[in-house]
């Protein structure tokens, strides 16, 4: 497991290498995101929390808005479209196996619309919307 | 019939019983054990922070025409540095110092190169667990913004989602390309 981890990581960072020009998303994602969410979307136990499972919210209700209004993702210097494409890449790269059948990815207009919103209390509301996935 | 009371007896035979079993030498053998066993203790964080980097797939790989001194400020990684820089404190441009852990969590920019001409994914991970080094400080604030732009702001303790929160020095290690 640890050695698959590593291998893992490993992998992902010679692609971010030969990638990052070509893939936008990957790139913005190793800038602005990387440095606290780490190469594969762990959490750090008590200080942040995982992309790892991010596609949960997408089947709870208002979750697909959620997932844009966290501050890390309403209040970062990305512009909607670049924004809109990688959630889009984060949610399949880290989250592949919880996403609904049904999603339909992000646009540039919906996202600039959420991110208008920005939440506060984001602790609250990502228990309580983890606790109604739980029930489904 | 002995006319010592029996503590004195019992402590007797037991005196006797460790002189038989234990000598000076072997006294001086544990002993040394014991010193040796623990000078060898402040030396286990280096392998913790050399799996933990493993771990987070921060690589250094070489690149062509790296130039430069890393313990000058001027050294192009730290183009957005905000720290002591770690070769100045026991370390290295991509290894954190003695005693000290490199932090997990991160700040990351870019720096261009001007040995080859291109731009490049810095990370700098701040080393953790050890008093501030004090050598060597080096402010560079390419692309850097306010503290209330948070992620973008390089002028935060990283050590502070680390286990232990104590800042000491600071590492450049570089990604990938950033450009084509």
């Amino acid at each position: 497991m640890r050695a698959a981890s590593i291998l893992f990581a490993l992998g992902f960072g010679l692609a971010a290498a030969d990638a990052t020009a070509a893939a936008p998303p990957q790139f913005n994602y190793i800038l602005h995101c990387q440095g606290c969410h780490l190469a594969d979307g762990q959490a750090t136990p008590g200080k942040i929390p995982p992309l790892v499972g991010a596609g949960r919210f997408l089947s709870v209700e208002g979750g697909r808005q959620f997932l844009v209004r966290v501050p890390g993702v309403s209040l970062s210097i990305i512009p909607d479209d670049e924004l809109a494409e990688l959630m889009n890449w984060m949610l399949y790269r880290f989250s592949a196996e919880d996403m609904p059948a049904d999603f339909e990815p992000y646009t540039a207009e919906e996202v600039g619309r959420y991110r208008q919103d920005p939440l506060v209390e984001v602790e609250t509301v990502r228990a309580g919307m983890l606790g109604e996935y739980e029930e489904l | 019939m002995d006319s010592r009371n029996w503590i004195d007896r019992r402590f007797e035979t037991g005196a006797r019983y460790l002189a038989r079993l234990t000598s000076r030498r072997s006294f001086l053998t544990r002993l040394g054990t014991l010193l040796v066993g623990t000078a060898s203790i402040p030396l286990l964080p280096l392998s913790r922070a050399a799996a933990q980097a493993a771990d987070t797939g921060f690589e250094d790989p070489d690149i062509e025409g790296d130039a430069g001194d890393p313990m000058n400020c001027n050294y192009w990684r730290y183009c957005s540095i905000d720290g002591f820089m770690s070769p100045c404190c026991g370390g290295s441009a991509s290894s954190c110092p003695p005693g000290t852990e490199m932090s997990a969590v991160t700040w990351i920019g870019t720096c261009r190169n001007p040995a080859d001409g291109h731009d490049y994914l810095i990370s700098y991970n701040d080393c953790c667990g050890k008093s501030p080094c004090g050598q060597c400080f080096c402010n560079n604030n390419e692309d850097d913004m306010p503290a209330y732009v948070t992620a973008r702001s390089n002028n935060i303790n990283w050590c502070l989602a680390h286990s232990t929160t104590a800042y000491n020095s600071t590492v450049a290690l570089v990604l990938g390309r950033a450009d084509g």
